[in-house]
């Protein structure tokens, strides 16, 4: 077992760490109070290749894993901006497409997602979050094609994006009672698809919306996969976003970290700099433990996924893991630095709504107990 | 056209620096980075190949225990190969054998029609090197080039002076020794990072390369003593009740900096 990262990660993480320090956190909160993409962050990294490192080389991807995507996405957090669409756009879109779409649709779609082009996902409906056996959206076969009709929502970014990869019911498995999933690629200026914004109490730069399919009709060619059969690819990309989502908290963690010991090392009150006071160094070190636990588990899901093995348990540790971590990290970081941990100057309050968002979503920390109790501890299941 | 680039790794500047106190030298025992002052060099002759339609860069550098990481900072930027020099043998080389050395590696990669290295280094800034070199390799020498611009079968330099700059005319091959700053240099692309892994370093000894006696038996310096740098003065807080400016102008005059 050999924990050092190799060369090539250093070289990565220093190239991205660069790239991204060169816009940081101030760059995030403009953006984000203009409710403007970070575009300018996004194609720089696309332009070196950064976005693509995960697809494959054929397809003019990095030939890279989910090694080397966590990463991009955590070194980007690391600097203070998050963002949410990586793990959307070639995590989970670009995963899809590159296991189960056919050689004609990885031509259509890879190429421009290695080159930065988005496509977000559409999975949770307002009567089916968790429960993604239950959705409703469906697609029925019309003419040649589909038609798609249905409802999402807190889907990111649709306004960036070319097109949305939209989980669909095409039938209902009659001895189950379960929804029959597939998968489409749906173009996001398609007549009958409409979106709404929701308004969001969270400072990021990714829009949050709610997308109606009304009568959307798509080609044959849009479908991923098997008609009937979405559940297999659909899974294909869940582990990505659990793993991704692990990166970016990781990487908001180092940086709430940094700016914790930084400030405890200088601020000094009573003579000394408060980081000498156990009652503020205790809670920060234990921080960076759990930052560490959680980062170690995240580098064995992107192992696991990068050598074809079942990732599932450790994409699911690592996703809680660090994100309660980086959340108790952040938490202490704004309590050591008082109430300037509550202003925008000092860049900590303003990534909480992000951080404490993703311990909901892409998957909530409950529905990862249920598994690892079912799966991890063998207990009956609980829903 | 080819360009070879000087670069040096050194140890991270970020990181305490540490000196090994039998030889007074710095402690290059661990991980070595490539000197940022290269990293101008290196970005300008990437642009010159470039812009000649053209060829390749070449790197060569001296370190000690085979360490690459600097090197492959520079060859995932876009360079091709390069000639490491390391040999336990080199240790205590002063500024001449390293120009010796390294002249001698510009040699074996069959020389190029420009050398480019920094004006100093980060880590032992004797600034002497580049020329030491360019006498050594019968080369034109250009020093604080600004800018460069290769025409034909001559180079443009704008050099950096203390009132402006000199524009100066130097003819191929030549070796010209960059200032920080100049351009900027890129980061690496993802498929350079991958692609720096295969691109070939090859690693001699100063043997390899006839050039002897190296280390403290060639050097013609001995380092006697080291002593702390004078600690910086505690600065005046000058407080601005609006009318601060002019105790700041009475100080600068007072040094007569203005």
């Amino acid at each position: 077992m050999d924990f050092r990262e190799t060369d090539e990660i250093g070289l990565l993480r220093e190239a991205v760490a660069g790239i991204a320090g060169k816009y940081g956190h101030s760059y995030y909160v403009q953006q984000s109070r203009a409710k403007e993409p970070t575009t300018a962050l996004w194609d720089e990294l696309s332009a070196g290749g950064f976005m693509g490192v995960n697809l494959p080389e054929a397809f003019g991807g990095g030939g890279g894993g989910m090694t080397e995507l966590a990463v991009v996405c955590e070194e980007v957090a690391a600097v203070g901006c998050p963002m949410l669409l990586m793990l959307v756009s070639p995590a989970i879109c670009g995963s899809i497409i590159a296991k189960f779409g056919t050689t004609e649709q990885q031509q259509r779609w890879l190429p421009g997602l290695s080159a930065g082009r988005k496509m977000v996902f559409a999975i949770t409906e307002p009567d089916a979050g968790s429960n993604s056996h239950s959705i409703s959206t469906t697609a029925t076969r019309h003419g040649g094609g589909y038609r798609i009709n249905g409802q999402k929502y807190y889907i990111s970014g649709v306004d960036e994006a070319d097109a949305v990869l939209v989980v669909t019911r095409t039938g209902i498995d009659e001895r189950t009672g379960r929804g029959q999933m597939s998968l489409f690629v749906v173009d996001t200026d398609a007549p009958g698809l409409t979106k709404e914004t929701i308004d969001m109490q969270i400072l990021e730069p990714e829009k949050q919306f709610t997308v109606y399919f009304d009568n959307v009709e798509v080609g044959p060619d849009r479908l991923l996969g098997v008609e009937g059969e979405g559940l297999r690819p659909l899974f294909a990309g869940l582990n990505p976003e659990r793993i991704l989502t692990a990166a970016i908290v990781n990487g908001i963690a180092r940086y709430a970290l940094d700016k914790a010991a930084d400030y405890a090392r200088e601020r000094n009150v009573w003579g000394v700099p408060i980081g000498a006071h156990q009652g503020l160094a205790h809670p920060l070190a234990k921080a960076k433990v759990d930052v560490e636990l959680a980062r170690l588990m995240t580098a064995r899901a992107c192992w696991e996924y990068d050598n074809d093995l079942d990732a599932a348990e450790s994409s699911n540790m690592a996703k809680l893991a660090a994100t309660d971590a980086s959340l108790a990290a952040l938490d202490q970081a704004i309590q050591i630095h008082g109430g300037n941990g509550m202003t925008t100057d000092y860049g900590l309050a303003t990534l909480w709504g992000m951080t404490r968002l993703l311990r909901i979503a892409p998957v909530s920390r409950e529905m990862i107990l249920n598994f690892v109790s079912q799966h991890s501890l063998g207990l009956p299941r609980s829903y | 056209m080819n360009v070879i680039v000087c670069v040096k790794q050194i140890p991270d500047p970020a990181l305490p620096g540490a000196l090994d106190p039998a030889t007074n030298t710095l402690k290059r025992d661990g991980k070595l980075i490539l000197d940022e002052s290269d990293s101008y060099g290196v970005e300008m002759a990437l642009q010159l190949v470039d812009a000649a339609g053209g060829g390749e860069v070449s790197l060569v550098s001296m370190a000690p225990n085979g360490e690459v990481s600097g090197m492959r900072t520079a060859l995932a930027m876009g360079a091709a190969r390069g000639v490491l020099v390391s040999d336990p043998a080199l240790q205590g080389s002063d500024a001449l054998t390293t120009a010796k050395v390294l002249a001698a590696a510009v040699r074996r990669l069959g020389g190029a029609d420009l050398v480019i290295a920094a004006t100093e280094s980060s880590d032992g800034y004797t600034g002497t090197v580049p020329e030491q070199m360019a006498e050594l390799l019968g080369l034109p020498s250009v020093t604080f080039a600004k800018k460069v611009a290769v025409e034909g079968t001559s180079v443009k330099v704008q050099r950096q002076t203390e009132e402006g700059y000199d524009e100066v005319t130097c003819t191929l091959p030549a070796l010209l020794s960059v200032t920080a700053g100049v351009v900027e240099p890129r980061y690496p692309s993802f498929k350079g990072i991958m692609a720096a892994k295969s691109k070939p370093i090859d690693e001699v000894k100063a043997a390899d390369l006839g050039i002897s006696p190296v280390g403290w038996a060639g050097a013609g310096q001995q380092i006697a003593s080291v002593t702390q740098a004078e600690a910086r003065a505690a600065g005046e807080i000058i407080e601005d009740d609006g009318e601060g400016f002019t105790k700041i102008v009475a100080y600068l005059e007072n040094l007569k900096v203005i």
